[in-house]
């Protein structure tokens, strides 16, 4: 009984190596037609499709207005014009270039706005690809949407220390901006430990960026032994900051951060000056890295330091990033601030303009609309852009970073109407100025 | 470690003073003209816009902007009222179809008087530095355009006080606020006295735009909050008093900036609390009748 049992599998073996045998292709068991060349069937809307429509849901108006107009807002539009007048996207699967058309809808400012109107971008209108909402909060509220939905979603300007944890389950999420952690506040801080700074007062903004931001300098600045003597939350609607400074400057601290996003970040360099207060270290971010920080207070700006950060001295290409956008906005900016780079961010811009090169890029290579194909090829590839070789670091299969080693410089400083690189070493544009310079006389 | 009591008193009247400018002009809007002016904060942008504009491209100084900037946004106040509310006034049946429809042209006068100055002026926040240098009473630290300001700010508040107390154009406005009917039966020009008011409103708002931008950043969708606080105290002041609401702005401004003080993140909670509370206790305001 037991030799019959042992017969089966002996058999079994034996037919599947005859079935092995019979697909090998170059045994002469049997003869097999040869391969035929498969063609991948031409899209459904191969001869009506006009064009490549991108859609956003940004802050045309309300008070992030006046972060996204002067950060990814106006790249968007040079990017597009610059496809268009190459003649479209080439798309292997349409075998033509296609225009790009841009659909920007008003979220106000406000979030739960923001969230409709990028699912009726998604569900309604269709769009082939999306482009981000403007700052930290509805970055971490948008990702998650279009990552459900199958669409890739690029980041733009926000941080994204809490979405990090998240992005092994957000495979088509692909944060481009550094940030608090990615490695802003360790970079100031290797600085703060540099010039011998030993006790920090700041303020944060109370909502998800500043608290990312205050979590960050809390861990980090202990764990190089700086001592945060004063911190406290300020509203987005804060306008009168003298309450804080006060604070602050009764800390006696080194150095002061305030981690606002404008108006907040303007309000509280000029209500420090009307107080007097300036310490060693005076730190602004996001607000001081705007062009339009310079057009406000001049050369009371110097020594100031914010996030970012890059200038025309970073390469050749941000040197012809900064032309590009002087072309687009340089009478608007003349305009407004009698500055020509008026609408330049030395913060996000270049980071941003990098990663709408590398998308163009990976659609042309992917050679269809299709957002997963597209999506593992801006997964596995590295592409040449105004960043240099520019790739991003994936998260356990999942979604993605900009790599660390593409950012162009982590903190920047105001030194004579120029914002210098000055963390860290490596990315550096010019030695930093320690300890910040009184207020000139006005 | 916090601010001293000093420092918060000095700067609550700080504030307390823009408020009251504010909130004077709207009470003389609503209480006289009956017009709930919801665009009523935007002319404090478009003041604080105008003295940059004047400031950086001609050098003035933004106290003698004052002298240009104050009767231009006068006469655009009181051309308003003669044109676009005296219309409505006429076509409408009663006060209160009155107040609706004058409450639904300011919002629409808001928006386009915000995306003009947007399409002009953009999105950014914008400053320029005077005085901007601290100075020491008592003890506490403030800066000197701030003093400056406040100054400014109760001398122009009792300047218009004395003005509706004891000129004949303010005591043709007080008896328009109450009974304008009656008013016009004792030979005052109520359509005249109605469009003075507005633009007096306006010019007291257009004031507070130039102080404000002496010490402040400011930007051009900022409007509205300024509307809702002075709404807050010209109901906490009492609807149509003009001392009440001059009065009530130092309060809010005193209550606010112990508020900031203490717990930055109360503090427009802490407003609308003070609303809330009056509307249940003490629903005329302070100086109402």
């Amino acid at each position: 009984m037991s030799k019959r049992l042992l017969l089966i599998p002996l058999a079994l073996l034996l037919v599947f190596s005859l079935v092995a045998v019979s697909c090998d292709g170059d045994a002469d068991v049997t003869t097999t037609p040869p391969p035929t060349e498969t063609t991948v069937p031409p899209p459904d809307d191969y001869d009506t499709r006009t064009s490549i429509v991108i859609g956003a849901a940004r802050p045309i108006s309300g008070p992030l207005n006046m972060i996204g107009d002067y950060a990814l807002g106006p790249l968007l539009d040079i990017w597009v014009d610059q496809i268009n007048a190459a003649g479209g996207l080439y798309i292997d699967e349409y075998d033509r270039a296609l225009p790009v058309e841009l659909i920007i809808y008003d979220d106000t400012s406000d979030l739960g706005t923001m969230t409709t109107l990028l699912e009726r971008l998604i569900l309604e209108d269709q769009v082939d690809f999306i482009m981000p909402p403007c700052s930290t909060a509805f970055l971490y509220a948008a990702a998650p949407i279009a990552n459900e939905h199958g669409y890739i979603f690029l980041g733009g300007e926000g941080g994204c220390t809490t979405l990090t944890a998240l992005l092994p389950d957000l495979p088509y999420v692909f944060g481009v901006l550094n940030y608090s952690d990615y490695h802003q506040i360790p970079a100031l801080a290797d600085l703060f430990v540099e010039w011998g700074v030993e006790t920090v007062a700041y303020i944060y903004i109370a909502d998800l960026h500043g608290i990312e931001y205050a979590h960050t300098s809390e861990s980090e600045f202990l764990l190089r032994g700086i001592q945060v003597v004063y911190s406290e939350g300020v509203p987005p609607e804060a306008v009168d900051l003298t309450p804080q400074l006060q604070a602050a400057m009764n800390s006696g601290a080194d150095a002061f951060c305030a981690y606002t996003y404008p108006p907040i970040s303007i309000f509280v360099y000029g209500q420090a000056m009307g107080l007097g207060y300036n310490p060693d270290v005076f730190v602004i971010g996001p607000g001081a890295n705007f062009q339009f920080y310079y057009a406000a207070f001049g050369p009371m700006t110097e020594g100031l330091i914010g996030f970012g950060a890059w200038n025309r001295q970073t390469s050749p290409e941000a040197n012809a990033l900064v032309d590009l956008m002087v072309a687009a906005t340089g009478d608007a900016g003349l305009a407004l601030y009698g500055d020509e780079e008026g609408f330049l961010d030395w913060w996000g811009q270049l980071f941003y303009y990098g990663a709408l090169q590398f998308f163009e890029q990976a659609i042309v290579e992917a050679g269809t609309l299709d957002q997963a194909v597209i999506r593992g090829v801006m997964a596995t590839s590295t592409f040449d852009t105004c960043l240099g070789p520019t790739w991003f670091d994936m998260r356990d299969g999942g979604g993605g970073l900009l790599a660390l080693e593409c950012h162009p410089g982590q903190v920047g400083q105001w030194q004579n109407g120029i914002y210098e690189v000055i963390g860290p070493a490596a990315n550096a544009t010019a030695d930093a100025i320690y300890p910040k310079p009184p207020f000139p006389a006005p | 470690m916090f601010a001293s009591i000093l420092d918060i008193i000095i700067d609550g009247l700080f504030m307390g003073g823009i408020y009251a400018l504010l909130a004077m002009g709207l009470s003389l809007q609503y209480g006289v003209a009956r017009v709930l002016n919801v665009s009523h904060g935007e002319f404090i942008m478009v003041g604080a816009f105008l003295t940059l504009a004047l400031h950086t491209g001609l050098g003035m100084n933004p106290i003698l902007t004052l002298v240009i900037i104050g009767p231009i946004i006068f006469i655009v106040g009181y051309l308003l009222h003669r044109t676009l509310f005296s219309a409505l006034l006429k076509s409408s049946p009663s006060t209160e179809v009155f107040e609706g429809k004058s409450l639904l042209a300011t919002f629409g006068l808001l928006f386009i008087i915000q995306n003009v100055a947007v399409l002009i002026w953009g999105s950014a926040t914008r400053s320029y530095s005077y005085l901007a240098s601290p100075v020491e009473i008592a003890g506490a630290i403030t800066s000197l355009n701030r003093m400056v300001t406040l100054g400014i700010t109760i001398a122009i508040g009792l300047a218009f006080y004395i003005f509706l107390a004891r000129s004949r154009m303010g005591k043709a406005i007080r008896a328009a606020a109450q009974d304008p009917a009656t008013a016009g039966i004792m030979g005052v020009n109520i359509n005249n006295v109605l469009a003075l008011c507005f633009g007096f409103g306006l010019l007291m708002a257009g004031i507070a735009g130039v102080l404000y931008s002496m010490c402040f950043g400011f930007y051009t969708t900022m409007g509205l909050g300024f509307t809702i606080i002075a709404i807050i105290v010209v109901v906490l002041g009492g609807l149509g008093s003009i001392p009440g609401s001059f009065i009530g702005g130092f309060i809010l401004g005193i209550v606010g900036q112990i508020t900031n003080t203490f717990e930055a993140e109360l503090t427009l909670a802490a407003y609308y609390f003070i609303f809330i509370v009056l509307l249940l206790v003490r629903p005329k305001g302070i100086m109402g009748k």
